[in-house]
């Protein structure tokens, strides 16, 4: 039997209740350590706690062969929040670009390669041969750029304001606002399938080819479905390293992202507590009250924010007695179908031309024939893993001085689409090595001879990894669904002191920080109102 | 409870349980479809049924009415959650009304829960929600069960449903409290329900003993049927809203949703007793109604529906039903009127546009007593009066 005077027993933490703290925030990822590190620096005290062993989430370094460190969840940098970077000074805590404004290489299926420029705005440099061409992409990209940069607070997600439609509302104020020219064009995007948008501007297969896997790329929505347009406006709309569109890479990875998050929280005196789950959230009335932990011990808190996916917080954490039955439907109503894949590799030599060496220090993506690419999408929904998929691939160790190795490089492929999958087993595993390798194949021929090693990271591995539900992290649905999503989960629960930024109040795919920064901002309101 | 509007446009209406029993009793041979089931409108007359409610025991056919069997652990939680009813303090035997809320506070429709015992109750609704109730019992340990076609289900109103009951031989039960057991032979549910704000008792057989339950009853008693346009008589008279008629229930498309409060009925949804779907977004709502649902005897002979409401010479609502009241002697109407209108005094339009408004004055039914109590209780603490001293 334990005594309950002995502060060294077991018991002692299951009965502890700390009091004296201003939030909490659940969940140690890029989104959760962002939004303590905002409410720390605002003066509050602040928790910060993590079910794994590590602070990070699904970002992290990993050994992936003897020697070799690889970056598990994101290989660039497409869509951080600029004002995340600029105000928790994240430069300052060790953000620095090894590569800005990444070039990109496509392939196609026949052979034909077209390089882009890693500004966006420069696009009619690349090597295109007819002039018109030439012409057309530019006014096209303008015309993208614009209504991307127009479009980009409503990429930010979280609605906060108590009505589930808030975004769509916060949408058509925009629209109604907008010139009527932008108006138009924006009625036109939303509801336009890629597709259709693409084949009204462009006669040349391969600009669209390649436009079409920009935007299907880490979408559920493929390009011949209504809204698609809109994942590349997404895409687009997001900016790394002071550049919208564009792509970069960190040096460190970016894991160095999550290292400087984590800084910033330091610095901002937030108490960061790694292996420590927490069982569920304590609502009193309708106001938040804290959190109990899995060894029974509770944190009271007047702010909770959770940083974690929405089935674990609100099915798990909060229960469905206290929550709005149509937010209940708006979380069942998805099924994941579609997932994206990582895989790096190691491979044996160095690039003997001077061609393969530029194209090392670029973003090489193998865009699939538009067909192919349908059909790509038909058969990932119906559980199969399709021939050939897209593929982008980058060489971290030729791009990062810091992480150069000798005589080997290792390159990071992130492939979609492919089936989403719980539970993967080993023959699905093999069907989708085969699939990235041969996809990989087509625009680098005899690569495979040169592998040493490959590590294959699927959904249900990162999941794993963050303890999170493997359905989190499959890719997410058009953009117009998503901002339903987000606005759910952000407004609906209508909890005071509660606050949502996990993966489901993130428009987009790739690591952007903007819904730990919204749900920050939104507690930091009323807490300050309360305040006064 | 109440019945929701007709639905005219049914192909092919299924008869109730109870159908092949009240068909023989109809003189009148006049039908009309709720939730796709056939229900009398008039068996005899209008007036002979209202006088049977208000002197003696009127018999109605409940089928069309949609019932579900919740059971679980969790059963009370989950209609608590799913309604405002107070399920949760609800003892065994114990019925009590509520409101089926959407997210956003507004009615999607009405609702009765009974408690039947620990773990069992029984909700009725005007019309089926199955999807609603299916989403809002994911996650909670309860089984929510359609039997609204397996059960027959009669409801029995006015002074002498007692005698009735008494005379059926189910003599346990009465007005307050539910109970079940055999009735002659046949396994009987009995619970107190209201009709409007009317109490009476609704007794639940298995469909196959319908007819056997109906022929005793009938044989003993002094109950005679009474059809939907009678029962729309009681309901006026009780103020209590129809669903489909006086506001169209929240999520139909083309719905202007209304909050308990703008149907005049906040009572059924206080805010103070523990958490409902819809509750957390009526605490913004509380106290600012939009449009409000309000009662009118008019001193005519016939006005109706879509009539406008005039105070101080201004349009100010529109009446969504209306019926002679024999009671009353005049007819009574339910105006949906905009929020800010306080007067007593209106008039109502006439159908005949040559002829002068007719004079209407503001009512107190039943459930606007209800209403002006439960505002008067809360005001000290919620400022959710609504004065009803203009």
């Amino acid at each position: 039997m334990t005594n309950p005077l002995d502060l060294n027993s077991e018991n002692k933490s299951g009965n502890r209740i700390e009091g004296g703290i201003d939030a909490v925030v659940i969940g140690a990822g890029a989104d959760g350590l962002a939004a303590s590190a905002y409410l720390g620096k605002a003066g509050l005290r602040t928790v910060l706690v993590g079910a794994g062993p590590e602070l990070g989430g699904r970002i992290a370094a990993r050994e992936i062969a003897p020697g070799v460190t690889g970056i598990d969840g994101e290989h660039l940098i497409t869509v951080l929040d600029p004002d995340v970077i600029s105000e928790l000074d994240l430069y300052r805590y060790g953000v620095e670009f090894a590569a800005r404004r990444l070039d990109t290489t496509y392939f196609f299926e026949n052979g034909g390669v077209l390089r882009f420029d890693g500004d966006l705005t420069q696009a009619a440099l690349l090597n295109l041969d007819d002039d018109s061409d030439r012409e057309a992409l530019e006014a096209f990209m303008g015309d993208v750029l614009e209504t991307a940069a127009f479009l980009r607070p409503a990429f930010h997600g979280g609605g906060y304001g108590g009505a589930a439609s808030s975004q769509q509302r916060a949408l058509e104020k925009a629209v109604n606002q907008a010139p009527p020219e932008m108006a138009a064009r924006l009625q036109r995007y939303l509801f336009a399938t890629a597709d259709e948008v693409l084949r009204a501007r462009f006669d040349d297969g391969q600009l669209r080819t390649l436009l079409l896997a920009e935007t299907s790329f880490r979408s559920a929505a493929a390009p011949h479905e209504p809204f698609s347009f809109m994942s590349l406006l997404r895409r687009y709309a997001g900016e790394a390293a002071g550049l919208q569109g564009a792509a970069a890479y960190p040096k460190g990875g970016a894991v160095s992202v999550i290292d400087a998050l984590r800084r910033a929280a330091q610095g901002a005196k937030v108490d960061m507590r790694a292996g420590a789950p927490v069982k569920s959230i304590l609502i009193e009335g309708d106001r938040v009250a804290g959190v109990v932990m899995a060894d029974g011990g509770q944190l009271r808190a007047p702010i909770v924010i959770a940083a974690i996916d929405a089935a674990h917080a609100f099915g798990e954490m909060i229960g469905p007695g206290v929550l709005d039955i149509g937010l209940q439907r708006v979380l069942t109503a998805r099924k994941a179908e579609i997932a994206s894949a990582r895989m790096q590799i190691i491979l044996k030599g160095v690039a003997q031309d001077e061609a393969t060496r530029k194209n090392m220090m670029r973003r090489l993506v193998y865009a699939p024939s538009p067909e192919a690419l349908s059909k790509a999408f038909m058969d990932a929904r119906a559980g199969h893993v399709p021939e050939r998929v897209m593929v982008e691939a980058i060489f971290p160790t030729a791009l990062d001085e810091g992480a150069a190795l000798d005589k080997r490089q290792v390159m990071s492929v992130m492939a979609h689409p492919l089936p989403f999958d719980e539970a993967p087993d080993d023959d699905r595993r093999e069907a989708i090595r085969s699939a990235i390798l041969d996809s990989i194949e087509m625009f680098a021929a005899g690569f495979s001879g040169r592998i040493e090693v490959e590590d294959l990271r699927l959904v249900n591995d990162d999941a794993a990894a963050a303890g999170a539900s493997v359905a989190a992290y499959a890719a997410k649905p058009d953009v117009l669904q998503q901002w339903a999503l987000a606005s759910a989960v952000t407004g609906s629960p209508r909890i005071r002191g509660f606050y949502f930024c996990g993966p489901e109040a993130q428009i987009g795919a790739g690591l952007s920080c903007a819904a730990g920064r919204t749900a920050a901002k939104a507690a930091l309101r009323v807490y300050k109102k309360g305040a006064e | 409870m109440i019945f929701p509007a007709e639905d005219f446009f049914t192909d092919a209406p299924r008869p109730t349980p109870l159908f092949s029993a009240v068909a023989s009793e109809s003189e009148a041979n006049l039908w009309t479809t709720i939730n796709g089931w056939t229900a009398a409108r008039v068996y005899s007359s209008v007036s002979n049924e209202y006088e049977t409610a208000k002197s003696g025991a009127a018999l109605a056919d409940l089928g069309p009415l949609a019932r579900y069997a919740v059971r679980g652990a969790e059963a009370a939680e989950f209609l608590g959650r799913l309604t405002t009813a107070p399920a949760v303090n609800l003892h065994v035997g114990e019925s009590a009304r509520g409101l089926m809320l959407n997210d956003a506070g507004y009615v999607i429709d009405l609702a009765e829960v009974s408690r039947l015992s620990d773990d069992l109750f029984l909700l009725t609704l005007p019309a089926p929600h199955a999807r609603h109730i299916a989403l809002a019992s994911r996650g909670m340990a309860v089984e929510a069960n359609d039997i609204s076609g397996d059960v027959a289900a009669l409801g029995i109103f006015g002074p002498q449903t007692a005698g009735v009951l008494s005379a059926a031989g189910l003599k346990s039960v009465n007005e307050t409290t539910a109970a079940s057991g055999v009735l002659r032979g046949v396994e009987t549910a009995a619970r107190p329900i209201q009709f409007g704000a009317m109490p009476g008792v609704e007794l639940i057989f298995p469909k196959e003993e319908a007819l056997t339950i109906w022929e005793r009853i009938i044989r003993r008693g002094a109950g005679a049927p009474i059809g939907l346009d009678a029962l729309e008589v009681l309901r006026l008279e009780a103020g209590a809203p129809r669903p489909g008629l006086d506001f169209t229930p929240a999520g139909r498309s083309g719905a202007s949703p209304r909050t308990p409060e703008e149907l005049g009925l906040a009572h059924l949804a206080p805010l103070d007793r523990g958490w409902f779907n819809g509750r957390r977004a009526l605490l913004e709502k509380a106290g600012k109604p939009r449009r409000r649902l309000r009662a009118f005897a008019i001193d005519a002979e016939q006005a109706s529906p879509g009539a406008a409401v005039y105070g101080d010479g201004k349009p100010q609502g529109r009446v969504t039903s209306c019926a002679w009241s024999p009671a009353r002697k005049r007819v009574i109407a339910l105006a949906d009127m905009d929020g800010s209108s306080t007067g007593n005094i209106y008039e109502i339009s006439s159908s005949d546009p040559a002829a002068p408004r007719l004079p209407a004055a503001r009512l107190e039914t039943v459930e606007s007593s209800l209403a002006k109590a439960f505002a008067d209780e809360q005001g000290y603490t919620q400022g959710l009066a609504t004065d009803f001293r203009r």
